[in-house]
């Protein structure tokens, strides 16, 4: 015991002089607020930057500190652990969780109306309906298996006959062929593969009754009842800032090269695809972040067909209502 | 190791060789249809992304800088501790084992929760290092020549003095041997903690943005920076190492029986020290989640693990699962096991044969060490496919290193009076080696496999989670994405358990057989 709590002592002291340790921020201030996002910086999260940059977050009077995301980062840990005020995630794993686990969870609203997850091939090699799917085999993130059964489900097809594998990332074992499709952002890969001189093509699953959100807004409970106030801030300046950046698609991610986009290894025409690829999936009659009562019940109805159960008191519009 | 100027020459000729063969591979894209790319091409690409990877290399030569200094320090001040006073390391060895075999994709999420920044990454390099710098440091201090220490003692010496004067000085080569694979480690710590931990900069995040573009000369680029920076380090310790084995190595060979010391060892006080060494790793998981706070719905104690697998309402498919996933993990685990140390004996035993043939090998064993899988699993499935033969190959390369650098210090180690003997009655290189070679350092031999088996676990779950989605890895993978908890850690724990149950098996082996012939074992 000695040993691991000296090292964590000795690691304190040795990293206490850097900039870059901060323990787990307190929320006592007023002005303070975390948001932890979905994933690395890149287009999926353009309206939090033009927010940001825009000052439209510190005019509500928030002091916003952003956290990106990434394959290790489980958004609904973060917000369990006081670490953020509120996450981006999937509505799958939160509802899965309330129902499951119990867990304190409450979403406010969602930034896709439509889920940008769809089934990338290549057009030499086309599926176009869940149907084709049968006999190919198909790459999936693990955590999105769920998602692909589902949808297999809802249009009645065999989960056998579909041959799932692990999906790393990287697009090339289907650029060569290795396998038939993929599930990915159907906002971003695409350009990837063309980028390599080969056409893609992709349904949504949600085009094929897996009708759920994405990047769903999630609160605990307690961030509820005593930070509501910031939480209706908070929308409001990121409706703002989302609809600037939808306005015209192309104007702010050349903007971000060399600040929120610098170095991630990700290109800027890349970034604009992706923000043009979106726009249809995150605005919405209803302003953006905003969930009706029929696309709420197409989630639950969608979840249900895997077993999950999930109610309509999981959701919670009344802020959304406050904007 | 002599170094006539012909024998330089063969490698880099060999090495040089190489790389011709894998720039024209490369650039006919004759490899997985061009998945694999060639030399130039990455040369070239990282030229044009050179403004992208100054801050992202300053990141993670901190982070790995930072984890490999503090692990260093922590593996050789337990090593020190564990040779005085032999106890704490039979009691700390459960703990030992579990810091060494913890799949990083179980604990990464947990690191990312509980510390923030730098911490994560720093934590992760240590993890990676401590281990092995420990292990080297007790295998050199207690190889030390026990006459030399009889005369210390002779003249009145205590432990400390015989520490001083004669263990540290003879251990040098072996702890410095620890420092060269810790290096690498130290590097793939910082670069998985980056990868995952949604952090700005780093070769990990870097990687990550990267991998969707489909481009491998970009990856390889990545990669070959991250084996830069650890071949750097090592090469390092091996020019030191090779000053100081110089005047360290025995002339003849120690024929002084060691003494066991568990031999006339009451029956109770070995039941406590074994107790001890179960409990010791299991009250610091439950003290860590106890002073970190965290809810117990993300933090699970020994006990929450318990309670989820045998008495909560999900406890009969959770076992279920558990129980399917363990049993498609373990066969291959053994094939997996067998091949990566056959693989680094056979690896040891022809480089003390052609020296300079595995000189011009070792950069690219170093590429495997510090490559991150996840770069590589493209290639690997294009080559391989999703099968056994993909997870024999990570399993191989994920434990290969520290066995492979063990066994040759072991072979290095030999005396040479011992060697001359064949010699001198006209045997062969080979002969020499089966009579005298291999049977001397069968200590080390066993060290390596003390080295390899836990490790074996991790591969196969890396594989499993990367390519084959099967086991304990993807359920794993699977359990972190919807936020099941008690599998996530009952995956760890279960892991941890099974390593150090294969890590007692050779530990029990390895006495049997160096009991029998009079050695003392390298631990």
């Amino acid at each position: 015991m000695t040993l691991k709590l000296n090292r964590r002592g000795f690691l304190g002291s040795a990293v206490a002089g850097t900039a870059a340790l901060s323990w787990p921020l307190s929320s006592t201030a007023a002005t303070s607020f975390t948001m932890q996002a979905a994933w690395i910086n890149d287009a999926e999260f353009a309206g939090y930057y033009v927010g940001i940059d825009k000052g439209y977050y510190s005019s509500e009077g928030l002091n916003l500190n952003y956290l990106s995301g990434g394959p290790d980062v489980i958004p609904e840990s973060t917000i369990i652990a006081g670490r953020a005020d509120l996450a981006l995630t999937t509505p799958d794993t939160t509802i899965k969780a309330i129902a499951e686990q119990g867990a304190p969870f409450k979403i406010i609203g969602t930034q896709y109306q439509k889920n940008p997850i769809g089934i990338v091939s290549l057009k030499s090699n086309p599926i176009n309906s869940p149907a084709e799917l049968i006999g190919k085999t198909l790459a999936v993130p693990p955590v999105n298996v769920i998602s692909v059964e589902a949808m297999l489900k809802i249009n009645g097809i065999d989960r056998a006959a579909v041959n799932i594998v692990p999906y790393a990332y990287d697009p090339t074992p289907l650029i060569k062929g290795e396998i038939d499709a993929s599930l990915d952002f159907t906002t971003n890969v695409p350009y990837s593969i063309s980028q390599q001189g080969v056409e893609a093509t992709s349904f949504l699953l949600y085009d094929f009754g897996y009708q759920v959100f994405n990047d769903t807004v999630v609160v605990t409970e307690e961030t509820l009842k005593s930070k509501r106030n910031e939480l209706v801030s908070w929308l409001r300046a990121s409706r703002k800032g989302w609809e600037d950046n939808l306005r015209d698609p192309n104007i702010w991610p050349p903007k971000f090269a060399d600040s929120w986009f610098k170095g991630t290894g990700r290109s800027i025409d890349n970034e604009v695809f992706f923000n043009n690829a979106q726009k249809s999936l995150i605005e919405n009659d209803g302003g953006i972040f905003s969930m009706s009562e029929e696309s709420i019940q197409a989630n639950l109805d969608s979840l249900a067909k895997v077993g999950i159960k999930g109610s309509r008191d999981m959701f919670d519009t009344t802020l959304l209502e406050e904007i | 190791m002599v170094n006539e100027p012909s024998n330089s020459k063969t490698m880099y000729r060999n090495l040089i060789l190489l790389v011709l063969l894998w720039e024209v591979v490369g650039r006919l894209d004759l490899v997985a249809g061009g998945a694999l790319p060639s030399l130039s091409e990455i040369i070239i690409r990282m030229w044009i992304d050179r403004h992208d990877y100054p801050l992202h290399i300053g990141s993670t030569l901190y982070a790995s800088s930072a984890g490999f200094l503090i692990g260093n320090i922590l593996g050789v001040c337990a090593g020190v501790l564990f040779v005085l006073y032999p106890m704490t390391l039979r009691l700390s060895r459960g703990f030992n084992i579990a810091i060494f075999s913890l799949p990083p994709i179980a604990i990464a999420p947990i690191l990312v929760i509980t510390l923030s920044g730098m911490a994560p990454r720093i934590v992760l390099a240590t993890m990676g290092v401590y281990f092995i710098t420990m292990t080297a440091t007790v295998v050199g201090l207690s190889q030390a020549d026990s006459r030399t220490s009889e005369l210390i003692r002779a003249y009145g010496g205590n432990k400390l003095q015989i520490l001083r004067l004669v263990q540290f000085r003879s251990a040098i080569p072996s702890i410095l041997a620890g420092f060269r694979i810790a290096a690498p480690n130290a590097v793939l710590g910082a670069i998985l903690a980056e990868f995952g931990g949604g952090g700005r900069w780093g070769l990990g995040t870097y990687l990550l943005g990267s991998l969707g573009r489909g481009e491998p000369d970009r990856l390889w680029g990545i990669g070959l920076m991250a084996t830069l920076i650890s071949g750097a380090s090592y090469f390092l310790f091996v020019v030191i190492s090779n000053r100081f084995l110089k005047g360290s190595t025995s002339i003849t060979l120690n024929t002084a029986i060691p003494t066991d010391i568990t031999k006339n060892e009451h029956v109770l006080k070995t039941f406590f020290i074994t107790m001890g060494a179960i409990f010791l790793p299991i009250s610091i998981w439950w003290a860590l989640i106890f002073f970190s706070g965290l809810p117990s719905m993300i933090a699970k104690t020994p006990w929450g693990v318990v309670e989820y697998l045998f008495f909560s309402n999900m406890a009969e498919a959770a076992q279920g699962r558990l129980v399917a996933a363990i049993a498609e993990t373990l066969p291959i685990t053994f094939i997996g096991m067998t091949a990566g140390l056959l693989f680094a004996f056979l690896l040891a035993i022809f480089s003390s044969l052609y020296f300079q043939v595995i000189r011009a090998f070792m950069p690219i064993a170093l590429i495997t060490q510090t490559m991150p899988l996840v770069a590589l699993t493209p290639l690997l499935v294009l080559i391989l496919g999703r099968g056994n033969s993909l997870t024999l190959w990570v399993t191989i390369s994920v434990t290969f290193f520290p066995a492979f650098v063990t066994l040759t210090q072991g072979i290095l180690l030999v005396p040479s009076l011992a060697k001359d003997l064949p010699k001198a009655y006209g045997g062969s290189k080979w002969q020499e080696l089966i009579i005298v070679t291999i049977p001397a350092s069968l200590p080390y031999l066993f060290a390596a496999t003390r080295l390899t088996v836990p490790r074996a676990l991790l591969g196969v779950m890396i594989a499993e989670w990367l390519a084959t989605g099967k086991g304990l890895g993807n359920l794993l993978n699977q359990s972190r994405g919807y936020l099941d908890y008690g599998m996530i850690w009952t995956v760890a724990a279960v892991s941890v358990l099974l390593s150090i149950i294969f890590y007692q098996l050779v530990v029990y082996t390895e006495r049997k057989v160096l009991g029998k012939l009079g050695m003392k074992t390298a631990e």
